[in-house]
């Protein structure tokens, strides 16, 4: 697969949290290459099944969310539409951003608030907080109010670019970077044998609260599973012990919410075919579909590829497309050698 | 109807205690119902079976928010903790009851800046107790707002709205609704207030097609009230968004549709904090197609409650509407 390109349309497409179905047609077209079964949950998660040759039916379960962070109409002002957040959304960077309203029908507008000029002394030393932005799509009132209402979601605009290198730049790659893992992993597995069932899972919520992932795992009751998420990479004004390093491969997580065999094993493998890994210490919850899963049921043996990524929830999040080959491959990898668990 | 709210309301039944409205609440659906059964969290389960169309859980929570006292002085007087989202500026000048009936009046100590609102341990309760032998209250006792409800034109003023008011909506329901396809499972759920902890066991119980919660919202038409495009008696709120979850959009679409084919009036909320019972109900097992009818509420979580008995009957319109449809989900 060419990396750039499936990582560009995962990106551009819409999906925040709680209306993933632009993002979900293209992960549906991208897995259905590869998988034996594809459905989509009552919350709107992604599972693709492809089946492994046995004997048992054992079976893992990769996750990847597939949500966005965004914005939602709250009220419409004089044409104007003010907006709430759906997910950890940073007030410093919505100003001046190109976003889409999805009325009835798809609106560019942009977000804008006064001008720096009219600010009161105080206003200007404050980042203008969101109750003081609003979208402008350009239409008149009475236009507005009959294309949008309360409630209708708002994405941002940002297209994916290709920067110097292996380098790439664009919205939602949390966390559709590793949702472009999964599905170069499933095309390398598409070469290997397995033993046990794959279960390649889109979630849908995951930043509304690992929602999507706490109804699909308790679906699918995997044996094992292995979570994929972003990691925060390396650039000025952090320090090393609270970023892993862009370009540098997958980090593989290690603290209680991962199962230390499992994280064991990967590294192994890494090791062996040498795979670029770092390590990330994630001391108490790890805030990814990783968390919901471990207690899912009677609890399910979980672990966490980090993908590095610069600029976590901005429309200008970067990393290195080598870094998701190398998440894809590892995966692939492991499920290929997998028998027993945990080995003896 | 407003005797209904009225006996829902002054009945006491706070977060984890709830077996008073329990009762209350049982004899006011039995004989509507074909099956009635309460769970080991004390959620009451009423079955109204259909002609084999989807199974439906309804939910609304009967407990309410109070206080629980955790030491009697030497004197006499209680020092209590929350019990559920109870705040300090709430408490001032206020009464409460507990089970036995006994009422308290919340007293505050010596305040070394007045103007600031005291916290939980600069206040105490007295039930005009000498000492500590003599107070009818114990420790672990839970008192919850002592308020008789106001009907004022269409407005009702009252403590426990939240969620009396959908209790009421969901009994008025059973008392109207004749034939239907579907399989309704009414749930009045306990500990809501304590994190929506009825709702977990009693949707994993029931396993519904389908989930709706009623339950109450905030509004936006109040003085200086931070911005929310719902008002008292423009219609009940259709939930979008609350800090918890995203309602289902096709079960969001059937119920705006239910709304527009029979005229009744609506409006939709995006909520910034708060959530009902809806949240762990489309969590449930594989995942539940889940939506929210909410009465817009003024004051909530406070002594006074208020709300608008047109957006009351209008809910209950509104469900009648949506039940009577084949499709629950677009």
């Amino acid at each position: 697969m060419n990396t750039f390109e499936v990582l560009k349309k995962l990106s551009e497409a819409p999906g925040v949290a709680g209306n993933e179905s632009g993002v979900s047609q293209i992960v549906a077209e991208e897995f259905k290459k590869y998988v034996d079964e594809l459905r989509t949950d009552a919350l709107g998660n992604v599972i693709g099944l492809k089946k492994g040759t046995g004997p048992s039916s054992r079976r893992i379960m990769l996750a990847a969310h597939m949500d966005e962070i965004g914005l939602m109409v709250s009220e419409i002002e004089k044409g104007f539409i003010r907006f709430t957040t759906v997910g950890g959304i940073d007030d410093r960077i919505l100003l001046g951003q190109e976003v889409i309203v999805h009325g009835l029908k798809p609106l560019p507008g942009i977000i804008a608030s006064k001008p720096p000029h009219l600010l009161s002394p105080e206003e200007r030393k404050k980042v203008t907080p969101k109750d003081q932005l609003f979208v402008d799509v350009g239409l008149p009132e009475e236009e507005v109010k009959a294309l949008v209402r309360v409630g209708d979601f708002i994405s941002f605009a940002a297209k994916c670019v290709r920067l110097q290198g292996d380098m790439a730049s664009g919205k939602a790659f949390d966390d559709r970077a590793s949702v472009a893992a999964l599905v170069c992993c499933l095309e390398h597995l598409s070469q290997m044998k397995h033993r046990w069932d794959v279960y390649a899972v889109a979630t849908s919520q995951e930043e509304m609260g690992l929602r999507g992932a706490v109804v699909s795992a308790y679906g699918i009751a995997p044996d094992l599973a292995i979570a994929i998420d972003v990691g925060f990479g390396d650039s000025l004004g952090l320090s090393d012990a609270e970023t892993i390093k862009v370009g540098k491969g997958p980090a593989i997580a290690i603290g209680p919410n991962f199962h230390p065999a499992l994280r064991e094993t990967l590294v192994k493998i890494a090791q062996e075919l040498e795979i670029p890994y770092q390590t990330e210490a994630i001391p108490g919850p790890s805030g990814t579909d990783a968390w919901a899963i471990q207690v899912s049921r009677e609890g399910v043996p979980t672990a966490l590829l980090s993908i590095p990524l610069r600029y976590m929830h901005t429309p200008v999040e970067t990393l290195s497309l080598k870094d998701i080959e190398r998440t894809g491959l590892l995966l692939a990898h492991f499920i290929s050698r997998l028998e027993k668990f945990p080995p003896e | 109807m407003i005797e209904l709210i009225r006996t829902l309301t002054e009945t006491y039944g706070p977060a984890g205690n709830e077996t008073r409205i329990r009762q209350v609440l049982r004899d006011m659906v039995k004989g509507k119902v074909d099956e009635l059964k309460v769970d080991a969290l004390g959620n009451l389960i009423a079955l109204r079976k259909g002609k084999g169309g989807r199974k439906v859980m309804l939910a609304a929570h009967m407990d309410e928010i109070g206080i629980v006292v955790n030491y009697v002085d030497e004197k006499g007087f209680l020092r209590f903790s929350a019990l559920g989202g109870v705040f300090p500026h709430t408490l001032l000048g206020n009464r409460v009851e507990f089970e036995n009936g006994v009422v308290g009046v919340i007293g505050v100590e010596k305040l070394e800046s007045p103007d600031k609102v005291p916290t939980f341990d600069k206040l105490y309760i007295d039930v005009g107790a000498e000492s500590r032998e003599d107070c009818p209250v114990k420790v672990g006792d839970i008192g919850v707002f002592s308020r008789p409800l106001i009907a004022q034109g269409q407005r009702l003023i009252a403590k426990a709205f939240d969620d009396r008011i959908g209790c009421a909506v969901l009994v008025k329901l059973l008392e109207e609704i004749g034939d239907c396809e579907h399989d309704l499972y009414i749930v009045f759920t306990v500990q809501e207030e304590l994190g929506l902890r009825g709702a977990v066991t009693s949707a994993y119980g029931i396993a519904p097609d389908v989930g709706i919660a009623v339950d109450v919202t905030r509004t936006g038409d109040t003085p200086e009230a931070p911005k929310m495009a719902v008002a008292l008696g423009k219609g009940p709120a259709v939930k979008v968004k609350d800090a918890r979850m995203i309602s289902h959009p096709g079960v969001r679409q059937a119920l705006i549709r239910a709304a527009e084919q029979n005229g009744i009036p609506y409006q939709l909320e995006v909520l910034e904090g708060g959530t009902t019972d809806a949240a762990a109900i489309q969590l449930t097992r594989e995942g539940i197609p889940t939506g929210v009818i909410s009465i817009p509420c003024r004051y909530i979580h406070t002594p006074s409650e208020m709300v608008d008995l047109r957006d009351v009957e209008n809910a209950v319109r509104l469900l009648l509407a949506y039940l009577s449809s084949k499709e629950l989900t677009e």
